[in-house]
């Protein structure tokens, strides 16, 4: 770094910037995954690397497809198939 | 279904002319109606595709408007992926040449916003950096800082108010009179499992735009200053540790020091 300026302006603003942010970003939001409530190709995505996955269910419903829900409102949700899971399910045969 | 009747099929669902030739209805009566019907359902599931999608913008315009603008984009834009959830990216750009809308200046970039939104929503989920990775970096080297961004990161810039707007009208903010009608950047991100919508700092911008794109974080540092005398290091500093907007760092020169992740 060619500019010791801007190198001691990092620290110092650095410095006050981690006094500013008391709380870690990483905070839960109140939201869980919930499997096999969502309508066929409306599912959102299981993530990971390459994602391309979200609205690829195949059937309404699939119980290894997730949808994101409101913390706690997951095993209350009806389906024809039953109520909604917070583990992944099998897949459609 | 020959591949002939499916594009005469497909053609007709845009277009108000009489159904393909040769269609028969299950009753064989009258499959003008029923290809009606489906007409219907085409144009009904995609208008409601889009009120999903831009559920702000409908906000704004109202519903009346909001559907008929719809139907004339949907009618010019048929989907091309089977995938509904991508369908409308380009929507914001119809309606910035709708004239309609014309006096609606900043909806086409609320409706931007709205897009962005919804891609850092599908992207894959990623930690976000743990700010105390920065503490433990020798301040001598903090300028050769490079940073990963998330990947469900866009730093989102208008012209208009674009930001308040779409805040006001997705009840994050109250709904009071816009006294500045500047500008407006923020960053879209999603460090959990909610997206986050961040508003910018003057200069905040340039600054994220240059760290997202690989620029160590002194040249982004003294960039920023440059373009925008506003600009303050600290502050951004902390909204881009608070935002997730970054998940690792690593030092520009790997085989000089050590890593960070």
């Amino acid at each position: 770094m060619k500019t010791t300026i801007v190198t001691l302006a990092l620290a110092g603003s650095l410095a006050s910037a981690l006094a500013t942010i008391a709380m870690p970003a990483a905070a839960e939001d109140g939201k869980e995954k919930c499997y096999g409530i969502a309508m066929k190709g409306q599912n959102d995505c299981a993530a990971g690397p390459g994602t391309t996955c979200a609205g690829t269910s195949k059937i309404d419903y699939q119980q290894n497809a997730w949808k994101l829900v409101p913390t706690g409102t997951c095993v209350s949700m009806k389906t024809p198939n039953g109520h909604g899971m917070l583990e992944q399910g099998m897949a459609p045969a | 279904m020959s591949a002939a009747t499916q594009t005469a099929f497909a053609a007709g669902l845009f277009a108000a002319t009489p159904p393909p030739a040769g269609l028969t209805a299950w009753n064989s009566r009258a499959p003008e109606r029923r290809y009606g019907v489906y007409r219907n359902n085409v144009s009904a599931s995609l208008t409601g595709a889009l009120s999903s999608r831009f559920p702000v913008a409908e906000r704004i315009v109202g519903l009346e408007f909001f559907r008929a603008m719809a139907q004339a984009f949907v009618l010019l834009h048929p989907p091309r992926s089977p995938l509904l959830l991508a369908y409308g990216d380009d929507f914001p750009d119809f309606v910035a040449a709708f004239e309609p809308a014309r006096d609606i200046a900043y909806l086409p970039d609320v409706m931007r916003l709205e897009v962005a939104r919804g891609r850092a929503y599908h992207a894959a989920d990623a930690a976000p950096l743990d700010p105390q990775a920065l503490a433990a970096v020798d301040p001598a080297r903090l300028g050769d800082l490079v940073f990963t961004p998330h990947p469900a990161l866009s730093i989102f810039s208008s012209p208009h108010p674009a930001v308040s707007i779409w805040a006001m009208n997705a009840g994050e903010r109250p709904l009071t009179p816009l006294e500045c009608w500047d500008g407006e950047d923020a960053l879209v991100v999603r460090p959990q499992m909610i997206v986050e919508v961040t508003p910018l700092p003057p200069g905040g911008a340039i600054f994220h735009r240059l760290l997202a794109v690989g620029e160590t974080l002194g040249l982004a540092a003294e960039a920023a200053m440059a373009a925008e005398e506003r600009f303050d290091l600290s502050t951004n500093l902390a909204v881009l540790l608070r935002s997730g907007a970054f998940t690792a760092i690593r030092e520009e020169n790997p085989d000089e020091h050590r890593h960070h992740a």
